[in-house]
């Protein structure tokens, strides 16, 4: 399975959507990125020509902003913290345990377009350390086996679809 | 607007003690900083090692040398070692692309060159990408430069305060010895140069970045990396002489400058004394200086008592240009780019400055992002299109020439109509109106979106967006070299009145100039019809004084044009041909045409600084100086005369062409001995009315504008009255047109920006012919399916003159029926599709485009 397909017509009416706009760019590419999970390569170009921009310049924002992606990600993104207070609390072995489990390093994404590991530096509910994010889901308290069921969970999911 | 990238700009306030990036600091009362204090210097320092343990170790052998400025402020700070980890932030070197290597582990991030390709050229090539340690200024997708929208202007790389950017110059990597100020020899731009060199060799060129230059910081690919010609083997070195070594046979042999110009002069009178006066010709250059000029056309009128000279501007339109002078009085003359910027609206004409004349561009996108309208009408998508806010896609059927005269006429019947005319200036100023506006009212709207393809709601919109405006116009090939330039530049008139433009600062009529000199060659004379000053030879009072102040007589008879010359050759009338810096075997159509009328001359001598095609034929051969080797004085297309003194000596045995003509002058009895340049120009200055702002020093001048005559009585220039001239319809019978079923395609001829005029100096160029370009055609992918030709085939283009072979590329923005075919390649092969038609005879087909069809093989 690869990625999702890029469903061009929609892409395009957005981008019409949006045309001409004084400070259209962040929510153009917020809706890019919703739709499709990234943001194509392909799509900076007629993007810019809509704004009036330059290709570049949306480059740019795409790249600077870690919402945004120019490659696409797995079904399920995974964000491991790395901040104090997880570290404190183990963090390191979870994410450890995480590469293992998935078979991927940071920033990668499995070539079933399953999973995309990634790391963020606090998800702002420290009390719950260690902590991830699957998608926009929270898991707090983490401990081994935890992170096996939630990985289960998600990897169940596949099986459905 | 400061961006606060950097961060060494620190100050400290006297009275809080904090330290802050002073660029970025709102100025507020009572404020006191200090910009040396010990803490300061200390932050300074620290960013400053930072910076420099992020440095590659390839710092000592970087071609900024010590015009880094990382190095210059480590010196000032005293940082010898930064007693730091080195953590050199190694990113790919680029180095592709001929003209600039990009060296990024060496960029300090400061966004200079992003400020100026955004700012400066508005190309937007580069922006900065990802984030934090990452992050760094780059192209679309990553890619190489000369994969993304980069123009190789170089701006980015002469304002890179490091070695992160720096000129790919493969014979040359160090800091120039010295810098000195020249004026750059290819387009009418003019921009001023900061040519650097070592042991008398131009090794790199730069912007002068001085604010009395039409350029500042900017230039174009050419102006930056083509001088490159300026070392090439081709330059010649020594007078040589055509010797008979047998019947049939002759070699050309190497004579001193006495024997050369000794034989020059004595051939010129003998033919003068045999055959007549008329029998000789000169074809001087719109690269050569005003004092080259002026002096080259005295020896034409004063010493050999002929009108026969001309030069190169004559195939750039100059009798649309004449039209525009007479019918205004010089009123226009002056028409500063600054202006641009300023202009309430501007309107672009048949012109592809991002091509032709490329700062007039940057120019003119600058003025878009002020905010100023641009209403660009072209029969090609040129890049302004995307800056404009009308774009007028004019049709491209067969006589579709006419369609710019139906487009200037419906709106100013549409601006008419809404009211939108300058009363007042129309009472004041002009003549005519009640004529003028009553053909307007009689044209039919339908009528005029049929005929320039554009469509009524469109015509409309641009209309309202003129209303009520003064507008400014730019003029380029599209116009000048068509079959209606003279038509279009009447109804461009009648529309610059009518709005109240006419001779006001921000509405002026900028007219692009391919060639550097080509304004101050007409100024100076070297025009068959024509004295200095742009006085008329039929005006006798004019005359006269000329007749008086060089002790000749002068005829009132217009001499023979560039065309007109060839074709006397062809008759057997013309027996002596003096050409000085121009190529006519590459640059006239049907050169095989050229060449044989020219192999009927007793005697042709070329001056020039290139082997070139009409080198090869030259009984004698004199090497003139570059512009770089030389001192004098160029006219741009504003009307700005730039003066500049030698660079370097020139190479070899090569002469500066004023001293080269000097000589002949001398030789040929001349009383007047010029013996410096000052002679001349201060000649000019004194008698040519137009440049009494001349002098010996090198200030930039502007040429004086308006009928001399009256502006010595009368300095209220705009007293003078212009009429307007009727409305002619655009569909004007051509009668000869050719069928279109036998050749079905409109070719249109364009420039492109790595190439000037005819390309035989950029031709000459290492890193441009390095890039390798082909100069494909261009054509709709819908013909070539038609045609069952692929992208990248290579067809045969056949005119009713003659064909040429080229690859194909599809561009998907042209009309069908259309094809453009770049100039200047494969020897300016392009040329063979023309017919040698005198441009400014009404039954001539012009310039710029011609009928074709294409064979596939
Ligand atoms: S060379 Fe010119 S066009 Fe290219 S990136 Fe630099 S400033 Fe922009
Ligand atoms: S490449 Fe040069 S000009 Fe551009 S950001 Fe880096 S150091 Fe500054
Ligand atoms: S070619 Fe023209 S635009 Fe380019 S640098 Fe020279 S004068 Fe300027
Ligand atoms: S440090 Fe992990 S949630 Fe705050
Ligand atoms: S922070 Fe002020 S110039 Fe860099």
């Amino acid at each position: 399975m690869g990625p999702k397909e890029i469903d061009w017509n929609k892409l395009t009416a957005i981008i019409a959507k949006h045309k001409k706009e004084k400070w259209g760019l962040i929510p153009l590419l917020q809706e890019i990125q919703e739709l499709i999970g990234y943001i194509p390569p392909e799509a900076i170009e007629p993007v810019a020509e809509a704004l009036n921009i330059y290709p570049s310049e949306v480059q740019g924002v795409v790249t600077f902003y870690s919402g945004f992606s120019l490659h696409p990600k797995g079904k399920a993104v995974v964000k491991v913290c790395r901040g104090t207070a997880c570290h404190v609390k183990g963090s390191r072995s979870i994410l450890k345990l995480m590469k293992k489990e998935l078979d991927l390093e940071e920033g990668e994404t499995s070539p079933d377009y399953q999973f995309t590991l990634e790391t963020v530096a606090c998800l702002g509910a420290c009390f719950l350390a260690p902590t991830m994010m699957v998608n926009r889901d929270y898991f707090g308290k983490l401990s081994p086996t935890k992170v096996t069921t939630v990985l289960g969970q998600y990897s169940k999911d596949k099986g459905e679809q | 607007m400061p961006v606060a990238t950097v961060g060494l700009c620190v100050v400290e306030d006297e009275k809080t003690g904090r330290v802050m990036a002073s660029c970025v600091t709102p100025v507020v009362s009572e404020m006191s900083v200090r910009t040396d204090t010990p803490r300061v210097k200390i932050h300074r320092k620290n960013i400053l090692r930072l910076m420099i343990a992020e440095h590659p170790e390839s710092c000592v052998v970087c071609s900024k040398g010590n015009r880094c400025q990382l190095r210059q402020l480590a010196a000032q700070l005293g940082i010898g070692e930064t007693h730091l980890y080195p953590m050199p932030n190694y990113k790919t070197l680029e180095q592709a692309n001929p003209f600039i290597i990009r060296d990024l582990s060496k960029c300090v991030l400061c966004g200079k060159c992003i400020r100026a390709d955004h700012e400066l050229v508005v190309v937007g090539a580069i922006d900065y990408n990802l984030r934090g340690f990452k992050s760094r200024p780059s192209t679309i997708h990553d890619r190489g430069l000369e994969h993304s929208s980069c123009t190789f202007c170089g701006t980015c790389l002469s304002m890179c305060p490091t070695g992160a950017l720096s000129p790919n110059n493969p014979g040359y990597t160090a800091t120039p010895e010295r810098e000195s100020f020249s004026i750059c020899g290819f387009c009418g731009v003019g921009c001023g140069l900061a040519m650097g060199y070592t042991n008398s060799r131009i090794v790199e060129v730069n912007p002068a970045n001085r604010p009395d230059t039409v350029n500042r910081a900017t230039l174009c690919v050419r102006g930056h990396f083509a001088h490159d010609f300026l070392n090439t083997h081709e330059r010649l070195l020594q007078p040589m002489i055509r010797q008979h070594t047998g019947s049939d046979e002759n070699t050309m042999a190497p004579a001193s400058w006495d024997a050369a110009i000794d034989v020059v002069a004595g051939r010129l009178l003998e033919i003068k004394s045999k055959n007549g006066s008329q029998s000789v010709a000169f074809l001087g250059s719109s690269k050569c200086t005003n004092e080259e000029n002026y002096l080259f056309q005295k020896i034409a009128r004063a010493l050999l008592k002929t009108n026969n000279v001309d030069n190169g501007s004559y195939l750039s339109g100059r009798h649309v240009i004449n039209l525009l002078e007479k019918r205004t009085n010089g009123l226009s003359r002056l028409s500063p780019l600054d202006w641009l910027e300023k202009a309430q609206a501007v309107f672009v004409l048949g012109a592809d400055p991002g091509h032709s004349t490329p700062v007039v561009s940057y120019y003119l996108k600058r003025a878009s992002k002020k905010g100023v309208p641009l209403v660009v009408a072209d029969s090609i998508r040129t890049d302004l299109a995307a800056f404009s806010s009308a774009w007028l896609d004019v049709s491209t059927q067969s006589d579709f020439e006419g369609s710019y005269i139906e487009l200037l006429n419906g709106l100013a019947a549409l601006l008419y109509e809404k009211k939108a005319h300058d009363a007042h200036y129309i009472k004041q100023f002009t003549e005519g109106f009640k004529q003028y506006s009553d053909d307007l009212s009689t044209l039919d709207r339908e009528q005029v979106s049929l005929a320039t393809g554009i469509d009524v709601g469109v015509l409309n919109a641009t209309a309202e967006l003129l209303k009520g405006k003064k507008i400014a116009f730019v003029i380029g090939s599209g116009i000048l070299q068509q079959r209606f330039g003279m038509q279009t530049m009447e109804a461009v008139i009648n529309l610059s009145l009518m709005t109240g433009s006419l001779g006001s600062e921000g509405a002026g009529i900028h007219i692009l100039a391919k060639e550097n000199n080509q304004v101050g060659a007409q100024d100076m004379g070297a025009v068959p019809d024509a004295l200095p000053g742009r006085q008329p030879l039929y005006n006798d009072s004019d005359r006269n004084r000329w007749e008086q102040f060089w002790q000749t007589e002068i005829s009132p008879q217009s001499g023979l044009n560039m065309i007109q010359m060839i074709e006397a050759a062809e008759k057997g009338n013309l027996k002596g041909l003096y050409i000085l810096g121009e190529n006519p075997l590459r640059s006239l159509p049907q050169p095989d045409r050229v060449r044989k009328a020219l192999a009927k001359l007793d005697f042709i001598v070329v001056q020039d600084i290139l082997n070139t095609e009409t080198v090869q034929i030259a009984d004698v051969v004199l090497p003139g100086a570059a512009f770089s080797e030389k001192g004098g004085s160029f006219t741009n297309m504003e009307g700005r005369i730039q003066s500049f003194d030698p660079v370097v000596p020139p190479p070899g045995d090569a002469h500066p062409d004023w001293e080269i003509l000097g000589s002949l002058a001398a030789k040929l009895g001349d009383p007047n001995q010029y013996a410096s340049l000052g002679h001349i120009r201060d000649e000019i200055r004194i008698r040519v009315p137009m440049y009494k702002a001349l002098d010996r020093h090198n200030h930039t001048a502007w040429v004086a504008v308006g009928d001399h005559r009256q502006s010595d009585k009368d300095t209220k220039k705009t007293k003078t009255m212009v009429s307007f001239s009727p409305v002619v319809p655009g569909d004007i019978d051509i009668g000869d047109e050719l069928s279109t079923t036998d050749y079905p395609f409109t070719a249109i001829m364009v420039s492109v920006r790595y190439h000037c005029g005819s390309g035989t100096r950029t031709g000459c160029s290492d890193r441009i012919l390095k890039l390798g370009l082909r100069g494909e055609i261009e054509l709709s992918p819908q013909d070539g399916e038609t045609l069952s030709i692929r992208d990248g085939d290579t067809v045969r283009v056949v005119s009713s003159s003659g064909a040429i072979k080229r690859q194909v590329r599809f561009n998907k923005r042209l009309r069908q029926g259309t094809i453009s075919i770049p100039l200047a390649f494969n020897g300016n092969d392009a040329m063979n599709l023309l017919a040698m038609t005198q441009p400014d005879m009404p039954d001539s087909p012009g310039w710029k485009t011609c009928r074709v069809k294409l064979e596939k093989i």
